[in-house]
């Protein structure tokens, strides 16, 4: 093989890169080189557990070396789900993380692979491997017993699975614009979850444009996740198939933050008052991230007289800190930077809160 | 015939103590020097040499430096007289002269263990595939005579990558002695450096957007001052990414099996 011979000139993936350089060493300073030799690497992934499958993988993750990093002890045996206070003991943060989403992941700098997952005798696939960080927007998504749940980007539907696994949604509508990106979401669901729980009394599936669900359903979710289509920070530096960075694509790039703003606006919109939105993405990109949000909020009080507040999840950061690499010092939201010792996200995410 | 207690295999003939002590070593180097020989005598080593010895000796090694040569490579036991004469020879002929073919000798040992062949096959293939000046040439064998060892098709991966993704040319590859190292070495500590966006590789015209680090910085500074002046990183970062391209390579090797088996 010739260098010379194998060198491309302008491989999106390449284009990515020059993008990011640009962009996020001002974004994030000296922390730059160490995102960006972990985003060049292979990837973590977690292995988020199937209860509804019999196969016994508890075991066989636990053998294995990993954990769940939900349920994570640190040394003095303190379960990090149990500390509903803050180590003073004083304000309670308000979270309550459902048992049953258990996520296993790989201690940190250890790099083993985790094994396909197999099917039980019902033939339901014992986990589902994802980004262990995509994980986050779910729990702190904070899906209570009750809950109407709308999933508003949702395919190929890893954390549409992590919130059934909750068991406490009574109705979940579960929405992805791409028709063949829903029929990957509807696989992925039956291979997970019995049917009794797919029935069209708790759950529904649609193919909509998502930013028209202001004028469908309003003020009805208790919880609305928007987990927006972006430049897919690690994708877009991986793969030059399907890859947003290729020239073709540019106009379609640059209506990013327009769309993720319209898509959370509807996300508001559907919420109920007093309800609550997650707003998440898997780029580093602060136009998509904070500013989608500032940009959203603002609209939503102006031109609609929707009250929000921003929803702090530094209880959850502070859980998990031992996990993920959290951007320090974010303005708005929280962030899980990839590094090469817990090489997960990245993930943005920020909550609000509609009060009217 | 004198021989240790360890002497048991009748066709070897060690040197005796009385023949060693001739050539001006003392009773407890001929010691050694037996105990050198005893450990190679499984693989047929040790028929002469004595005069293999004397061959360093002329070439201007003292006794104590002819042990050390020994300790480091007793291999050179097994070199026959006429061989060894030879390869001395041609490492002269390929421009290394009195005092830098001694250092050579003293600091790579195995470099005569080398037939005069390999060596010769190795620097035409420098010399034509990647275009070294026979000066060069003389510089690379006198400061990395390991080059010798080397397998021609690693060689090559080696050079290409240098030169073509690193953007380092002949001149430097010498002065900075890039032979000494491994493609391994090399390709871990560059595409750690690359993925961090510390190095570039230069375009048609040479250029870089950022200045890249010098081919000493990147190879000669140990792990600290590596991963602290010139990577910016921490001990823990590089272990995992070091683990993480091993594994990498090993993929893209069987990928590359798999498309030549097809
Ligand atoms: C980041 S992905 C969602 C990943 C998913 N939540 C998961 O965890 O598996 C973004 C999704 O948004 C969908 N999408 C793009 N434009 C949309 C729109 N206008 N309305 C709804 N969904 C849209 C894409 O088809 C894509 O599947």
């Amino acid at each position: 093989e010739k260098w010379a011979a194998t060198r491309v000139k302008h491989p999106p993936t390449r284009l990515a890169l020059q993008h990011f350089d640009a962009t996020y060493s001002g974004q994030l300073g000296k922390i730059w080189p160490s995102v960006r030799v972990a985003l060049l690497s292979e990837r973590k992934y977690g292995a988020l557990l199937n209860h509804f499958s019999n196969h016994n993988v508890l075991e066989d993750l636990q053998s294995q070396g990993c954990s769940d990093f939900i349920s994570y002890r640190d040394e003095e045996g303190r379960c990090f789900c149990e500390s509903t206070a803050d180590s003073d003991g004083q304000q309670p943060s308000g979270l309550q993380l459902s048992p049953n989403i258990q996520c296993f992941v790989f201690p940190r700098g250890d790099v083993t692979r985790f094994q396909p997952a197999r099917p039980d005798l019902c033939g339901l696939l014992s986990h589902y491997l994802m980004d262990a960080a995509s994980v986050l927007p779910c729990l702190a998504l904070d899906v209570q017993e009750g809950h109407n749940v709308l999933d508003l980007c949702a395919a190929p539907g890893g954390k549409t699975l992590a919130l059934l696994q909750t068991q406490s949604i009574s109705f979940l509508c579960v929405n992805d614009a791409s028709v063949s990106r829903t029929m990957r979401l509807r696989k992925v669901l039956n291979s997970y979850v019995p049917k009794e729980f797919l029935t069209n009394e708790k759950l529904r599936i649609t193919s909509f444009d998502g930013t028209q669900w202001g004028d469908i359903e309003r003020n009805t979710f208790d919880r609305v996740l928007v987990d927006v289509p972006c430049t897919t920070d690690r994708h877009s530096l991986m793969e030059d198939d399907n890859n947003i960075f290729s020239k073709n694509r540019i106009g379609e790039r640059r209506r990013l933050p327009q769309l993720q703003a319209e898509l959370l606006l509807a996300g508001i919109q559907a919420a109920c008052p007093g309800g609550e939105i997650l707003y998440s993405t898997c780029t580093l990109s602060q136009s998509q991230n904070q500013s989608v949000v500032e940009q959203a909020v603002f609209v939503a009080r102006e031109n609609h007289d929707i009250q929000l507040q921003v929803v702090s999840l530094r209880p959850l950061t502070q859980m998990f800190q031992n996990t993920f690499y959290f951007a320090p010092d974010l303005r708005l939201g929280e962030m899980v930077l990839p590094h090469l010792t817990s090489n997960f996200g990245p993930i943005y995410m920020c909550k609000l809160r509609r009060l009217t | 015939e004198p021989g240790s207690p360890s002497s048991t295999a009748a066709s070897v003939s060690e040197p005796s103590l009385h023949s060693l002590a001739e050539l001006g070593f003392t009773e407890a180097q001929a010691g050694q020097i037996h105990q050198a020989v005893s450990s190679l005598k499984k693989r047929g080593a040790g028929r002469d040499v004595l005069s293999s010895l004397t061959v360093m000796l002329v070439l201007g090694f003292n006794c104590s430096s002819v042990l050390k040569l020994l300790e480091k490579c007793p291999e050179l036991c097994t070199v026959k007289e006429a061989q060894l004469q030879q390869r001395i020879n041609n490492l002269r002929k390929l421009g290394l002269i009195e005092g830098s073919l001694q250092r050579t000798v003293a600091h790579y040992p195995d470099v005569l263990t080398v037939p005069v062949k390999t060596v010769k096959s190795v620097m035409h293939f420098l010399r034509e595939k990647c275009l070294f000046t026979s000066q060069q040439l003389t510089h690379i064998l006198r400061d990395s005579p390991q080059v010798v060892l080397e397998d021609l098709d690693q060689l090559e991966y080696k050079f290409q990558y240098v030169y073509f993704r690193m953007g380092v040319k002949q001149a430097d590859m010498v002065k900075f002695r890039l032979f000494r190292f491994t493609l391994d070495e090399v390709r871990c500590r560059h595409a750690f450096l690359e993925r961090r966006g510390f190095y570039q590789t230069p375009d048609k015209k040479g250029q870089t957007l950022i200045i890249n680090p010098r081919l000493d910085s990147v190879l000669h500074s140990d792990l600290d001052s590596f991963l602290t002046h010139v990577a910016q990183a921490s001990a823990e970062e590089y272990r995992v990414f070091q683990k993480l391209l091993a594994r990498e390579w090993k993929e893209e090797e069987l990928q590359q099996g798999g498309i030549q088996a097809e």
